[in-house]
């Protein structure tokens, strides 16, 4: 037994990981069969509680939050890659003292999702806020508009806003995965008479689809888990009249109550997780897979 | 990277320094607007302050409790990263290091975790904590935390540890040393940099968390920044000078250690999609 004296270290994390992480996700699959309201006694119900979600009393509530979201990956998907890619390129195109401009970019992500809320929030203000003072004094009066309370326009803010945070990310990834393309494919191209645009557009983009693949399928994985952000500018009701509730703050209304909420219970809410899941799952199996035949080909 | 007349240089750095100005633009109205009177701030939103009113500073500080707050985050955030880089890097250094029975599904096992998003499995979370009394308890925090880092933290460190080389611990195995010594005192010394990465990545997600602690946490002495913040915005609503002051507190230390650890920072962020 001595030989396997090692395996004692490979074991809290084994632990903590296991009844902290992985029971977990299973347990909450086992509560969505029951009614129960966090306390006393559970009550099996089947699939009563998905019954309710999707064609039920919770259907139109759900699938409106349901279609935030996506509505929410679709946007910030082409909010982060088309300006990633570009702001990506230009920063590959002349490199140099480009350090201060990387830490520029980079700044906003290490901010805390709720102070990227709060300070847009404060910035939006209908009549005090930055934003519409800035419209007014360069003329564009007609856009001082209460971004955040107005249901046309509350979402695509918050997707305005949740995209000036997470750029940088982009940048940086994509600009990591141009300057690793191989200097002699780009040369080669270039004695052959290929313009720069050429060399960028059909030479390194083919090289990065990879990783916008890769930064994708994060993205969705994120999306589908948005809380903080909707939390900190428009509350756990998803306001103003539910425009920006999604699947997350729904969750927590069921889940952990709050104000208004039409049903508290944790089966319900958990049943909620369980689909979040179901929509998250296909594209996490894929990812985790990506990233180990990774690991495999020994990088 | 690509070779630029002069023009092309002056288009490229037009569009890269309007970006650096949408993202410095914000934040330098929160730092100006947090040295204004509120009366300045919707009236002057533009200007600099007429007087630079530190006081803004001493109220929020002092109506928010943020001593505590920092207190509770400071704690929460060191002690997490600790548990995370020991218990990751063991699990990593076996992973690496030795072959046994199942090594490749337990692994597969654990990266599977990387796909998970921990806030889905809150409901059991809440129930177990709550069974184990660690609800409102910062060291509940420091629970999920370490779990939920874990699978990032092995996965990045197990390439690391595959990266040293083997010599140094045949040597001090022949030498006599078992396993833990040669994780401890040969490969960790080595995987300063890798630690360090592995740290910042934790440092953000755990420093940022707001939904755990709104979850698991309720008594207003137990609060970290984040949701400490919360409770401010919703309580001053109209005090927009001590609203922008209380958001630069909770801003700077992140803002500090950024800077002087950007490339780590962003090594940190950046390489799990990378890898």
């Amino acid at each position: 037994m001595r030989k396997y004296s090692f395996l004692w270290m490979l074991f809290p994390a084994l632990l903590l990981y296991t009844v902290f992480i992985a029971y977990p996700f299973f347990s909450s699959l086992g509560l969505s069969f029951f009614d129960w309201p966090g306390i006393g006694p559970k009550k099996f119900i089947g699939l009563a509680n998905y019954k309710n979600i999707l064609s039920g009393f919770m259907a139109s509530e759900f699938y409106r939050a349901l279609w935030h979201n996506i509505v929410f990956f679709i946007w910030s998907l082409i909010l982060s890659v088309v300006p990633g890619l570009f702001f990506a390129f230009l920063l590959a195109a002349d490199i140099k003292g480009t350090k201060w401009l990387k830490i520029i970019f980079f700044f906003p992500n290490t901010l805390a999702i709720v102070v990227v809320g709060f300070l847009w929030g404060l910035l939006l203000n209908p009549q005090w806020g930055l934003v519409n003072q800035l419209f007014r004094v360069l003329g564009l009066g007609f856009l001082a508009k209460p971004w955040l309370g107005d249901t046309k326009t509350a979402l695509p803010t918050i997707i305005f806003v949740t995209a000036w945070r997470g750029l940088g990310f982009y940048i940086l990834v994509y600009l990591a995965a141009i300057i690793g393309v191989d200097r002699e494919m780009t040369e080669a191209a270039r004695i052959d008479g290929a313009t720069e645009l050429q060399i960028a557009g059909r030479i390194i983009l083919p090289h990065l689809y990879p990783i916008i693949a890769t930064t994708a399928m994060l993205k969705f994985i994120w999306t589908f888990n948005i809380f903080d952000i909707v939390y900190a500018m428009e509350g756990t009701q998803g306001g103003p009249a539910g425009s920006t509730d999604v699947l997350g703050t729904l969750f927590y209304r069921i889940a952990f109550g709050g104000l208004g909420s039409s049903q508290v219970g944790m089966g319900l809410g958990a049943t909620v997780v369980t689909l979040i899941f179901l929509v998250v799952f296909p594209v996490s199996i894929f990812y985790v897979f990506i990233v180990e035949r990774r690991v495999e080909r020994g990088e | 990277m690509f070779r630029l007349n002069r023009f092309q240089k002056v288009i490229v750095w037009a569009f890269l320094l309007l970006l650096a100005f949408v993202n410095l633009y914000p934040i330098g109205i929160m730092i100006l607007s947090s040295f204004k009177s509120t009366r300045e701030i919707f009236l002057k939103p533009f200007n600099l302050p007429a007087v630079w009113r530190w006081q803004n500073y001493v109220s929020a500080w002092q109506r928010a409790d943020f001593a505590t707050y920092f207190k509770n985050s400071i704690l929460v955030t060191a002690v997490s990263i600790a548990s995370i880089l020991l218990v990751s890097s063991m699990a990593a250094y076996v992973i690496a290091r030795f072959d046994f029975k199942f090594k490749r599904s337990i692994y597969l096992y654990m990266l599977a975790g990387l796909a998970l998003p921990t806030r889905l499995a809150i409901i059991p979370i809440f129930l177990i904590m709550r069974n184990l009394h660690l609800l409102d308890k910062l060291s509940g925090l420091v629970i999920v935390y370490t779990a939920g880092g874990i699978a990032f933290s092995v996965f990045l460190l197990v390439n690391f540890f595959k990266k040293l080389p083997h010599d140094i611990e045949d040597s001090a195995q022949i030498d006599g040393a078992g396993p833990f010594r040669i994780y401890w005192q040969i490969d960790l010394p080595l995987l300063k940099p890798a630690l360090v990465t592995v740290a910042m990545f934790n440092f953000i997600d755990v420093w940022n968390d707001f939904f755990f602690p709104l979850i698991l946490l309720s008594s207003k002495v137990k609060k970290t920044i984040p949701l400490g913040l919360q409770a401010f915005f919703g309580e001053y609503t109209i005090e927009w000078d001590i609203l922008f002051a209380a958001l630069n507190i909770s801003v700077l230390p992140v803002l500090i250690l950024f800077l002087i650890l950007s490339k780590q920072f962003i090594a940190g962020m950046t390489e799990g999609a990378l890898k």
